[in-house]
């Protein structure tokens, strides 16, 4: 059962992006100096994201869907690696465009290979459990995070999503696509 | 798992390895020219850092701030919380690795030191010889150059602030000559360099007076905040054999500056019955390290964020401290050298700030009254409370001690934002106004939030300190943001 896999993966995805979430938006409001700058930076997030959605499903019916869901991990693995010497307000905007541009990468082709591994009898049952683990895990990181928060400092909380992202990758690495692609 | 699987398993932790080093090494780097205290409030770029060993390489960055006409600022442990020991765009002296023992004079009891040393490098230093520090902070973190220059306090009755321990120094002026300062020979400089705030040029090395590594028994027993004040005249103002006191106040929002405990380490002399044996002195003597960092910083972090929590601390402090000491021997050193390093907090949120208020003896509980007032109104997250004696001490241009006093040290918790450093601000001065209108004082090492009007209440030499530092340093090269604050 390949869907295993995919649960998995994207569970430790989503709790490592998940406990830098909160940090992250307190990171953001830190750096712009402003509200206007504030709000750039998270609508470049969106913008991008929205951006590259079309072009992501596109690709991934052709080359498969698990080579995107390992860039959007170790992407995000790497760019929290960043987050800690990040200073200009440029550089936050460039990440932030980058970050759009991974979640994209990860919300399209976990919807793609979560239909490839089910079928039309239980897909439902499929997807409700994997939606149950995946937002359990996130909702669980996020609540971490709040309590964290206080007791660790901003740079190690990056740098242990950063573990966890790249950890997700590895579990991706598994995933086995078994259905025939471009067809 | 195929072969090739755990290849690319192998290689990406190698790739991820290496971006985890380089990250952390740039973390490291980044932005070195920033410089804050420990409360990371208000930081300011400076246009250089100069640390050595050397005096010299302290005397030709002056010259050079002289030259290209930048202001020359000075830091310790940086432990000060107003942005006393730095300055915007100035050359930064930063005096921790100037910090070697010169010579202990065991016979004269005196040890003269570089001032970057910490006090625990002085009691490392003394300790073989059964001597001891007379007058130093609570902890042993700060370097002896910020030491002076805020003029410090601790919790000996029987010394009142540091100046009167100190024998003389050298100090390095604006002009990059060096002058020896002792109280008869240059008073005035004497008397404004300690507490100075580093105003007046840097510190050099210091020659500071010892007494003896005594022995003490502690008690703690706990008191009724209206019945202190009698206390500490009977059993703590002149007595010879109180080595050390201090007391606690609660911050746990049940009692708020109501419980109170207080700690008396008597001196136990060699005549005595009681006193330790030659074996028993031995395992007493050497130096005790910190412990359970760990468990105390979470527990603190614990009480930062909960109520609850600080009710639990509260318990087990009096559990701890209240029980079990009464008959354990201590050395003068070991007692002075307390936990500190869980409070080590850098959060990007909030802060943990310290404050001081002095207060006439007999008007303290009165003014711990109006504090738990604010306290409540304000919605303070007070975290800790303790108490001590502070004898009559003006021998400093900026003196704290008009009189006898008992002082507060507050330990608050507050949002970093804008908005959180205001709230501050204006409970800051509430406080402030009720230490003033009791004729006492506050501690000038720890924010800028009171007014002008406030620093020049409690400090009516201040006019006469801003006219020295005129005479001494004429184009204002010694500057930080306390002086910026309140020069004009
Ligand atoms: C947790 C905590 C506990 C404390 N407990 C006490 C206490 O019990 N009693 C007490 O009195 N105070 C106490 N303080 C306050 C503390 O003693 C002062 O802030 C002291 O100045 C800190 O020393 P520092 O080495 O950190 O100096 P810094 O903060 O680095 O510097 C303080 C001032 O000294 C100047 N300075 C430093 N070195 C030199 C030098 N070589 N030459 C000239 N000027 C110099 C700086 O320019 C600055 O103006 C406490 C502070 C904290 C944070």
């Amino acid at each position: 059962m390949m869907l295993k896999w995919v649960v998995r993966s994207q569970s430790v995805l989503l709790f490592g992006t998940g406990l830098v979430f909160p940090f992250y938006i307190v990171f953001l409001s830190e750096s712009g100096a402003s509200f206007s700058e504030f709000g750039l930076a998270y609508g470049l997030f969106t913008v991008s994201a929205a951006l590259v959605h079309h072009w992501v499903g596109r690709y991934s019916d052709l080359f498969g869907r698990k080579i995107f869901l390992l860039v959007s991990a170790w992407g995000n693995a790497i760019v929290y690696l960043v987050f800690p010497v990040v200073q200009e307000m440029l550089a936050v905007y460039i990440i932030q465009v980058v970050l759009g541009i991974l979640g994209a990468l990860q919300k399209t082709s976990e919807k793609a290979l979560v239909a490839d591994f089910t079928d039309g009898s239980n897909r439902g049952v499929l997807i409700g459990r994997y939606h149950f683990w995946i937002s359990l895990w996130s909702g669980a990181a996020v609540m971490v995070s709040g309590f964290l928060i206080d007791l660790l400092t901003l740079s190690v909380i990056f740098y242990l999503g950063s573990f966890i992202c790249f950890l997700s990758g590895v579990l991706t690495l598994f995933i086995q696509e078994e259905k025939e692609l471009g067809s | 798992m195929s072969l090739k699987t755990r290849w690319k398993i192998l290689l990406a932790i190698s790739i991820y390895g290496v971006l985890v080093s380089l990250s952390i090494l740039f973390h490291q780097q980044s932005d070195d020219l920033l410089v804050h205290d420990v409360s990371r409030l208000f930081p300011d770029h400076v246009n250089e850092i100069v640390e050595g060993n050397e005096i010299e390489s302290f005397q030709n960055a002056i010259h050079d701030a002289n030259e290209n006409d930048l202001a020359v600022s000075i830091g310790g442990a940086r432990h000060s919380q107003g942005g006393h020991s730095y300055y915007e765009d100035s050359v930064f002296l930063d005096m921790t690795s100037y910090n070697d023992i010169v010579s202990i004079e065991p016979d004269e009891k005196l040890i003269t030191v570089e001032s970057g040393a910490t006090w625990a490098d002085v009691q490392e230093a003394v300790n073989p010889y059964g001597l001891s520090v007379k007058v130093m902070q609570s902890s042993n973190v700060f370097t002896i150059g910020g030491s002076l220059s805020s003029n410090v306090h601790g919790r000996d009755p029987r010394y009142g602030s540091i100046i009167e321990t100190v024998h003389s120094f050298r100090l390095l002026q604006f002009d990059g000559t060096i002058v020896d300062v002792t109280p008869e020979e240059h008073p005035s400089l004497f008397q404004s360099v300690i507490g100075g705030f580093g105003l007046f040029g840097v510190i050099l090395d210091v020659t500071l007076e010892l007494q003896d590594n005594e022995i003490y028994l502690a008690t703690t027993e706990s008191i009724d905040l209206d019945e202190y004040p009698e206390y500490i005249r009977k059993h703590v103002m002149d007595q010879g054999d109180v080595g050390l006191h201090f007391a606690r106040l609660s911050a746990s929002p049940d009692d708020l500056l109501e419980d109170m405990y207080f700690t008396t380490y008597h001196v136990v002399d060699e005549s005595e019955s009681d006193y330790p044996t030659k074996e028993e002195l031995d395992d007493l003597t050497p130096l005790q390290e910190e412990e359970h960092v760990l468990r105390d910083k979470f527990a603190f972090g614990l009480s930062r964020k909960f109520d609850w929590a600080k009710t639990a601390v509260w318990d087990l402090q009096q559990k701890l401290y209240g029980e079990n000491d009464e008959d354990e021997w201590i050395t003068r050193n070991n007692a002075m050298r307390p936990p500190i390093e869980f409070l080590e907090y850098d959060s990007s949120r909030n802060t943990d700030i310290l404050q001081e208020y002095f207060v006439p003896v007999d008007h303290f509980p009165t003014f711990v009254g109006d504090l738990r007032e604010i306290v409540r109104k304000e919605d303070l997250n007070l975290l800790n409370a303790t108490v001590r004696y502070m004898p009559k001490s003006t021998d400093a241009t900026m003196s704290y001690a008009k009189e006898d006093m008992l002082a507060i040290v507050i330990y608050v918790n507050h949002s970093m934002s804008d908005k959180g450093i205001e709230h501050m601000e204006q409970a800051t001065q509430q406080m402030v106004d009720a230490a003033l209108d009791l004729g006492g004082t506050y501690y000038l090492t720890y924010q800028l939030y009171p007014t002008k009007e406030q620093l020049k209440e409690a400090y009516p030499n201040f006019d006469e300190f801003l006219r020295l530092k005129e005479q001494f340093d004429p184009n204002k090269r010694f500057m930080n943001n306390f002086y910026e604050e309140y020069e004009s």
